[in-house]
């Protein structure tokens, strides 16, 4: 057995790597995602997957719903770390696949996917926490970096963590953007990351988030029809549903966190298209509490030293 | 098609500073202060937001604004030390008032139903709550205002309208909570609450936010606002721990790892902030304690409550009064001020601290 598929049976354990292993895995991976488009082809059969957010046993869960990699071919949309408890071991359990498999899952960049976010919503703890050091959490922002933006399935469903730009018609605008660095406030990169399909607007609007924008269905019609296009798979916003159609079925939203944050008592979902493109959601719940293994127990933080 | 709107700033990062456990244990647990009055002539006037970046993160964390309020803080948290929440203690009429007018905002709250809703975890119902606030918020507060001080409400009011949570996002955190202390903080420095009002500033008012906070979040399914996740102490909530463990301190029999014991939180919740915080977690949240929550199970290994209260004092100041994306929405104004002369005077200790830390061998940097 290879050393990267011991590391892939250590992280389905939920047992992390190392130190100077997650050094290795990840400059590994960065020989893999810079050779990738912003806009990633993908062949189907594959299978969408929204936010995760460090909730390693559901994810776990997902993968028996929806079958191991490599026999399932998997299009994850972002947000695999943060909130959670485990974004540790999720996001190198990921990119593990991704090194060992790389024709056979795909991972595109979240707004969680970037230093800044990380600082606030908890991946930059929990590297302190299980590490002692932050050395790992500059790895894997490292990585962040070189993750694309936005997949293409089929040349027909056009994939994104969050959704359009003011300043994006077409995917070869999204192709010349340098995405290799942290995701800016504001513009097409950040915008892709950061937006949201909104009922009530009508063309753009400004988010409640602070930063990408809001769009409504007009603005959907106008690029599905420029790009030749049949809809918009994204994530990023929590439905209790698991996934939801907007705009008469020109984009979906796909989640796939179930109880978010512990409490939210939403079911999750993944999308699979078969070679035809024909859709098949399945829904699953959060992982039963027997099959959880228990946190490793820790001193106190130093304030209470 | 609108154009699109123009673009404002995300919400800017923490500070990253180097991560040095020996700097953090050996950093000073803060300490309380007096609230000094103002006299007259007063110069209200609508606040204003001035953190935008870690540099004025460092300017505020300087100031005597800063270090008057995190010490007002502590004295709210010393005021109810050992103190069951029943326990008798002198309420003024204005501390009676303001606990009426959190009733009526809990009110509102059953005359405002959740509207059904699919998809969305928030319940926009909140909203309709929240412009009744914005409605009637500034009569409410005039309520117990004295003649001389009704000029304030200018610059008071838009603290208590930030108490409750953001109703665009339909969320709250601990800026929020942060807001309604500054509110409370502003009403000292008006003399309208005094330091014998404190206790009851605690154990009437503050519960009653409590309790009033958490039917919102239950509700109208509040987001929590930028939390850290699991890592974070708590989804909403900080001080309620602070006066929480202050309230335990000295406790004949209760100790931190009390909190895994459901028969201790099923009795005692009603008389212990920190014990009804822990028993809503373990109400609101599905799963191990030790995974949705590995802070307060970690500070539950903790030996007594003092280590606890200093260590969550210090904490305070650092997770929640020095993080820019949650103090870039904090108010400053005539009462709470931004720039005062004693920003020189600290300039020159900073310069110590810079010494003293580069002695220690800290690696301390100053970026002046």
């Amino acid at each position: 057995m290879s050393d990267l598929d011991r590391q892939i049976e250590q992280l389905k354990r939920c047992e992390p790597l190392s130190e100077s292993e997650v050094k290795s895995l990840c400059l590994k991976a960065m020989e893999i995602l810079v050779e990738e488009s912003n806009v990633q082809r993908v062949d189907a059969p594959v299978t969408l997957c929204g936010d995760i957010h460090g909730q390693f046993y559901d994810m776990m869960e997902l993968f028996k719903v929806g079958g191991d990699c490599p026999k399932t071919n998997y299009l994850f949309l972002g947000d695999f770390v943060d909130r959670g408890y485990y974004s540790v071991e999720t996001f190198l359990l990921l990119l593990a696949l991704k090194v060992r498999y790389p024709d056979r899952i795909t991972l595109i960049r979240g707004n969680h996917e970037s230093r800044q976010i990380t600082q606030v919503y908890g991946f930059y703890d929990e590297c302190l926490r299980k590490y002692g050091s932050v050395n790992v959490w500059r790895y894997c922002t490292d990585i962040f970096d070189y993750m694309s933006l936005s997949a293409v399935v089929e040349n027909k469903i056009f994939c994104v963590h969050g959704g359009l730009s003011p300043t994006i018609n077409t995917l070869d605008q999204i192709r010349t953007i340098d995405r290799k660095q942290e995701v800016p406030h504001d513009g097409a990169m950040c915008d892709l990351l950061w937006s949201d399909p909104e009922d009530i607007v009508e063309g753009w609007g400004l988010s409640p988030r602070g930063a990408g924008f809001l769009f409504g269905g007009s603005v959907v019609t106008t690029f599905n029809h420029t790009n030749n296009i049949d809809y918009i798979g994204r994530a990023h916003q929590l439905v209790m549903e698991g996934y939801k159609w907007m705009f008469d079925s020109q984009i979906v939203t796909v989640w796939s966190a179930p109880n978010y944050c512990y409490r939210c008592g939403n079911i999750a979902s993944i999308l699979e298209l078969d070679e035809n493109l024909n859709k098949e959601f399945r829904v699953f719940q959060a992982a039963q509490q027997d099959s959880r293994g228990p946190p490793a127990k820790k001193p106190a933080p130093d304030y209470f030293l | 098609m609108s154009p699109p709107p123009n673009y404002r700033p995300i919400r800017a990062p923490a500070i990253n500073l180097p991560h040095n456990s020996q700097a953090i244990i050996l950093s000073p647990v803060p300490h309380a202060e007096k609230v000094p009055v103002v006299t007259p002539p007063y110069q209200f006037q609508r606040p204003v937001k001035r953190i935008h970046s870690p540099d004025d993160i460092r300017r505020f964390q300087e100031s005597a604004s800063f270090k008057n309020f995190l010490g007002f803080v502590v004295s709210l948290s010393e005021s109810i030390d050992g103190h069951k929440i029943a326990d008798p203690c002198h309420v003024s009429p204005t501390v009676a008032t303001i606990v009426s007018i959190l009733e009526t905002l809990l009110r509102w709250i059953d005359e405002i139903p959740p509207v059904p809703m699919s998809s969305r975890y928030g319940n926009i119902s909140f909203r309709s709550w929240h412009d009744r606030l914005a409605e009637k918020g500034e009569s409410l507060v005039h309520e117990f205002l004295p003649d001389e001080f009704k000029e304030s409400t200018i610059e008071i009011v838009p603290y208590l309208f930030d108490s409750f949570g953001n109703a665009s996002r339909i969320d709250y955190g601990t800026g929020h909570e942060t807001n309604f202390a500054a509110w409370l903080y502003c009403l000292a420095k008006m003399g309208i609450i005094k330091e014998e009002d404190y206790h009851a500033v605690v154990a009437r008012v503050f519960v009653k936010y409590l309790e009033l906070m958490r039917k919102l979040q239950m509700v109208y399914c509040l987001e929590p606002a930028g939390s850290h996740g699991v890592w974070g102490l708590d989804d909403y909530h900080f001080l309620p721990f602070i006066f929480g463990s202050s309230q335990l301190v000295d406790h004949k029999y209760m100790k931190p790892k009390f909190i895994h014991n459901d028969d201790i939180l099923d009795n005692f919740s009603s008389e212990y902030m920190y014990l009804s915080c822990i028993g809503f977690v373990k109400k609101v949240k599905k799963g191990l304690f030790a995974e949705h929550s590995p802070l307060l199970d970690d500070i539950s290994g903790v030996s007594n409550w003092k280590k606890v209260n200093s260590g969550l004092l210090k904490m305070y100041k650092v997770d929640v009064l020095q993080k820019v994306p949650i103090m870039q929405h904090f108010l400053f104004g005539s009462l709470i001020k931004w720039y005062d002369s004693s920003f020189v005077l600290s300039r020159f200790k900073h310069s110590n601290l810079w010494l003293y830390n580069v002695v220690c061998g800290l690696g301390f940097v100053s970026r002046d």
